[in-house]
């Protein structure tokens, strides 16, 4: 009785506290990207030929963590098959976060683009909980000071 | 010069439309139906297949395997004692011709007894020591002759084995996290069900039995007594009601052991009244004596 009031309570507060932050995130995201519209981050690998540019890496990663409410309803999902919809929701806010922060990066560079963008990702939690890292990364290019002095 | 710009992609197109609740609630009774349809199909089925077996082939396998079930020789008296209780209920069990049953003797403080596969009968001091007469024996006794009788052993391995393999293919798949846990449980209460059922059968057939040697239940409701008051004075646990401990345990509550006795003895037309015949002289030195 005990272990299922304690698993009910963690399936109650994984859902409340998920939901609370997961909208807090996607208000914050929307307001970023915009800010952030100015600076393009283009996934093809061949920089504009314009003129010189600056080169320099630039990445962004965020770890994120399911709770148990996500990951209950995903292991459920499992056994039928389907979109795994619990996580689609997370996985999208830290891509979307980890290209933020990369673009943070570049920003802080004075960068004009960054081009040849990429996403990884990798499992790194292995308890009852997974946990993944989502890094995106690219080149940034600036306009070259020593190209402009020529 | 070529442009290039980040258009904002519109909201949610990456996400499930559905509230997360409702795929939890959907998913949750479709998953439930589909582990308890599963089990009772498997344990229905690997119970029959396990009873076609011939009663005579499982205790040649059995005695092929050599297992040493207790620790009392042949010739202990306390052993000798209860196959000839075993061989005077026979009869009103109606145990088929060739069902050979093999009573043994554990000297431990375990309170139990149980048929297991072979026909064989264990029997621990634990359990003995808290009989007061031959009627309560005699009732524990045809209680586990009767799950020979129906076969029950070699059908609880069989309907274990198919559920497990079932259980373990759906679970598989979803790991070992929470929900699985949850449905592997799942599981087990379907199961759970099917071996109370077999006890309540056992409890039916021994009442039958018992009368017919004693020509009363008087008795018999005894050690179920004796077992309330033990597990009230252990692990009772009050906060759990007695709806949910009635689902969860794999023996039917002693009270509605009880209660089963009085009503086979309406249906049988015996009293519940009569004289109790004692333990046999020498009965406590066989208890205590060491084995060899």
């Amino acid at each position: 009785m005990e272990q299922i009031g304690l698993f009910v309570l963690l399936l109650i507060v994984g859902y409340a506290f998920g939901r609370m932050a997961e909208r807090r995130h996607l208000k914050s995201l929307i307001a970023r990207e915009h800010e952030m519209n100015a600076l393009p981050a283009i996934a093809s690998r061949f920089p504009p030929t314009d003129r010189a540019y600056d080169q320099r890496l630039v990445s962004g990663s965020v770890v994120i963590a399911s709770d148990h409410f996500k990951t209950f309803v995903s292991g459920l999902i499992n056994v039928f098959g389907g979109r795994v919809t619990p996580f689609e929701s997370l996985i999208d806010r830290a891509r979307r976060e980890a290209l933020l922060r990369m673009k943070t990066e570049a920003q802080s560079l004075d960068a004009a683009y960054v081009f040849n963008v990429k996403y990884e990702t990798s499992r790194i939690g292995s308890g009852r909980v997974p946990a993944m890292e989502v890094l995106a990364y690219g080149t940034a290019l600036m306009a070259s000071r020593t190209a402009a002095g020529d | 010069m070529v442009d290039y710009e980040n258009r904002q992609p519109p909201e949610g197109i990456n996400l499930g439309g559905v509230h997360p609740l409702r795929s939890f609630a959907t998913l949750l009774v479709a998953a439930a139906v589909l582990v308890t349809g599963l089990v009772v199909v498997a344990q229905f089925a690997g119970a029959f297949a396990a009873r076609l077996v011939p009663f005579a082939t499982e205790r040649r396998v059995v005695q092929g395997l050599d297992i040493a079930f207790g620790d009392a020789p042949a010739d202990d008296p306390m052993r000798m004692y209860l196959n000839a209780l075993a061989v005077r209920l026979a009869p009103g069990l109606d145990l088929p011709h060739g069902m050979i049953l093999s009573v043994h003797y554990q000297r431990s403080d375990t309170v139990n007894a149980f048929a297991t596969l072979g026909g064989n009968l264990l029997f621990y001091r634990g359990l003995l020591e808290r009989l007061p007469s031959e009627n309560a024996l005699a009732t524990v006794m045809a209680h586990e002759m009767a799950h020979v009788l129906h076969r029950d052993p070699v059908a609880g391995l069989g309907g274990g084995v198919a559920s497990a393999l079932v259980l373990s293919a759906i679970t598989g798949s979803v790991g070992t996290g929470a929900a699985g846990d949850a449905l592997s449980r799942t599981g087990l209460l379907t199961g759970v069900q099917f071996t109370r059922r077999m006890e309540a059968r056992a409890d039916r057939a021994a009442a039958v039995a018992v009368a017919g040697l004693y020509g009363h239940l008087n008795g018999a409701g005894t050690l179920f007594e004796t077992l309330a008051e033990t597990r009230s004075a252990s692990h009772d646990r009050p906060g759990t009601p007695r709806w949910l401990e009635r689902f969860v345990a794999t023996h039917p509550l002693d009270e509605d052991r009880v209660e089963t006795i009085a009503a086979r003895a309406r249906e049988l037309r015996v009293p519940v009244t009569g004289p109790l015949t004692p333990l046999p002289d020498g009965f406590e030195d066989w208890l205590q004596a060491a084995p060899d």
